[in-house]
């Protein structure tokens, strides 16, 4: 490994800053016990804390989202595993194509994704409705763990199945007890992954929810078009606090680096 | 009828056929091996026994029951694959004990019979690890309890030691035949090794381009191969052309670059073309002039408890193996003779294939 010289290491370190200044920024900012947003400099106070949790639209609108990430994560690995296995494992008419739609929404811009569902909706008059938000929800985060199950998948020696089902196992049992706990941190990577996405989605959201089934991020949205004060803040350090407790249950299960470089 | 028996068994991919018209016998306790470079079939004829590609013509029967047909999961048969194929996330014993789950065998008497399976293969005090905690060798005999637990009738093993280093390969070798010989199960091995096939096997299954060429007992195989590429493929030799000078009833006479060497070969005709097949240990070196041929040692191999020579001769470059004896051995570009006795001569018909290498590759 060739090490960084000063000016790289200098360069970095700006990269870094530059990144996270505005996070930590916001972290500080949402103690403040101004009226504004300013940096707490006459002590610290959790007043725009209590403001969220008392401020029903909002209370509302975290409840929502997390039940729409939790829905749309798991349901979106429901029909990952079985999706991916047969595009890896199978040669099928039409396997190029299914492969390519899972994975289409990744590409498609979700400000597009949320003028076509918002037409669609209509349409089928389930304007307003959460389980539908929940299955447009699905369509964004089923890419991602499609592409960790995959991997998965790949790096699986089918041999093991064929010993199990040679002692006896049918295969749904070579399923259950040998395939799936084998792809479990995919699995359970992929599940987080899009937790995240769902949780953080902001841009077709804003399209497809309704009074009743506004999420938090479109809900900051809304409130910020209007006004900004600390609350906002508090609500940022919540996310943030919510998305990096994810993140790192994320690396101890898969590996971030697995994600990111794509090891596997 | 043999116990396993496979009649006819043919795999056909599209026009590909991968194996054509096997025919096996295997007696109860017998431990046959299918021995042939890669890409012969061995390999699918073992998927075909265990179930997991289905023949496209052909009989299996096992214990006079037809299995053709059956599900690998009905077939009750030990495997034992050539990544070992343990499941990881579970411990050893956990390992050992899944098929024994499966045949629904109660929990007080799959303990001790899993316990049984571990002592058998020398690994009791590693039950409570995971297989990433075990060394190549003793994830083998994980792999091996686990396939000898449910007590199969026949237990296949797919090139068992060929991810294990050299010296461990050949101390599980006969660790190996001792465990098949102490339960008794009918073992059917796939190897490329024929050292392996050899040491371990009752009866060792020659294939070639997907069809059986000689079965036979591993001595007969090595002192009698039926064609000349089962002298090429099974140990180094070295082979002759020559042309029938003389031939009686007894025997005959071939004249090999000039030289008239006897062979015992009865029922040759004069003027045939033939192939001779003798392994270098059957050569002898003597005085020069003194033997049946004179030559040159061009390159002498140091092997330990043997010596390997090429020695450069009227008919061609010989490779000539002598036992570390002690003595001096014959110094480079020195003359020798070499003689043999005419009953290790084997003699093939026919002019000899181009493929000089294979039997320099896999000698094991």
């Amino acid at each position: 490994m060739t090490r960084n010289g000063p000016v790289a290491l200098f360069f970095h370190t700006l990269v870094v800053i530059f990144m996270l200044a505005p996070l930590a920024i916001v972290c500080l900012v949402a103690f403040t016990p101004e009226n504004t947003l300013s940096l707490p400099t006459r002590g610290f106070s959790l007043r725009w804390f209590q403001a969220v949790f008392h401020h029903p639209d909002f209370v509302q609108s975290f409840w929502n989202s997390l039940w729409l990430a939790v829905l749309s994560a798991t349901l979106a690995v429901a029909l990952a595993v079985p999706a991916s296995l047969a595009v890896t494992r199978w040669e099928f008419p039409g396997r190029g194509f299914l492969n390519a739609l899972f994975l289409s929404p990744l590409i498609i811009p979700h400000l597009v994704l949320g003028v076509a569902m918002l037409r669609l909706f209509a349409v089928v008059g389930a304007t307003g409705s959460f389980g539908w938000l929940v299955a447009a929800h699905m369509v964004i985060v089923t890419p991602y763990v499609m592409r960790l199950l995959i991997a998965a998948i790949s790096g699986f020696d089918r041999s093991v199945e064929q010993a199990a089902y040679s002692l006896g196992a049918s295969e749904a049992i070579v399923f259950r007890r040998v395939t799936l706990p084998m792809i479990l941190p995919g699995v359970t990577g992929g599940w987080l992954i899009a937790f995240i996405n769902s949780f953080d989605e902001l841009t077709m959201s804003i399209f497809i929810t309704s009074p009743s089934t506004v999420t938090l991020p479109v809900r900051m949205y809304m409130y910020a078009t209007e006004s900004i004060d600390p609350m906002m803040a508090a609500v940022s350090a919540l996310i943030i606090g919510i998305t990096m407790v994810a993140v790192l249950l994320l690396d101890r299960v898969y590996g971030l680096d697995r994600i990111l470089v794509g090891q596997h | 009828m043999s116990f396993l028996e496979l009649k006819n068994i043919t795999k056909r991919y599209g026009p590909l056929t991968a194996v054509g018209d096997v025919s096996l016998s295997v007696e109860k306790g017998e431990f046959v091996s299918l021995l042939g470079p890669s890409g012969c079939g061995k390999t699918t004829t073992l998927q075909m026994i265990a179930g997991f590609v289905e023949p496209s013509a052909g009989t299996i029967r096992l214990d006079g029951r037809d299995i053709t047909r059956a599900k690998a999961n009905s077939r009750g048969l030990g495997i034992v694959f050539q990544s070992y194929a343990l499941f990881p996330h579970m411990t050893v014993f956990d390992n050992v004990s899944f098929g024994l789950e499966m045949q629904r065998v109660a929990r007080g008497e799959r303990k001790p019979r899993v316990e049984e399976a571990l002592s058998l293969v020398h690994l009791s005090p590693y039950a409570k690890r995971y297989p990433r905690e075990l060394s190549g060798g003793q994830r083998q005999r994980v792999a091996l309890a686990r396939a000898l637990v449910i007590r199969p009738p026949v237990l296949l093993l797919d090139e068992p030691l060929s991810n294990l280093d050299a010296k461990l390969r050949e101390a599980m070798q006969f660790e190996l035949r001792e465990i098949q010989r102490k339960v008794g199960t009918t073992t059917v091995m796939v190897t490329h090794d024929q050292a392996e096939a050899f040491s371990i096997s009752d009866r060792v299954v020659v294939m070639e381009a997907g069809r059986i060429t000689q079965i036979d007992q591993p001595y007969r195989i090595y002192e009698h191969p039926e064609t000349e590429f089962i002298s090429r493929f099974v140990g180094k030799t070295n082979l002759l052309p020559g042309k029938v000078v003389t031939a009686t009833g007894a025997g005959a006479t071939v004249s090999l670059a000039g030289i008239a060497v006897p062979v015992e070969t009865a029922d040759l005709s004069v003027g045939e073309t033939v192939t001779l097949c003798i392994r270098p240990e059957k050569l002898h070196l003597t005085a020069p002039s003194s033997g049946l041929l004179t030559g040159r040692v061009a390159d002498r191999f140091f092997l330990g408890s043997q010596w390997l020579y090429h020695i450069d001769g009227p008919v061609g470059t010989l490779m000539v193996v002598t036992p570390n004896d002690g003595s001096t051995p014959a110094e480079q570009g020195a003359p020798v003779g070499l003689e043999w006795s005419p009953s290790v001569v084997r003699v093939h018909r026919g002019a000899m294939a181009e493929a000089p290498d294979v039997a320099l590759e896999v000698t094991g």
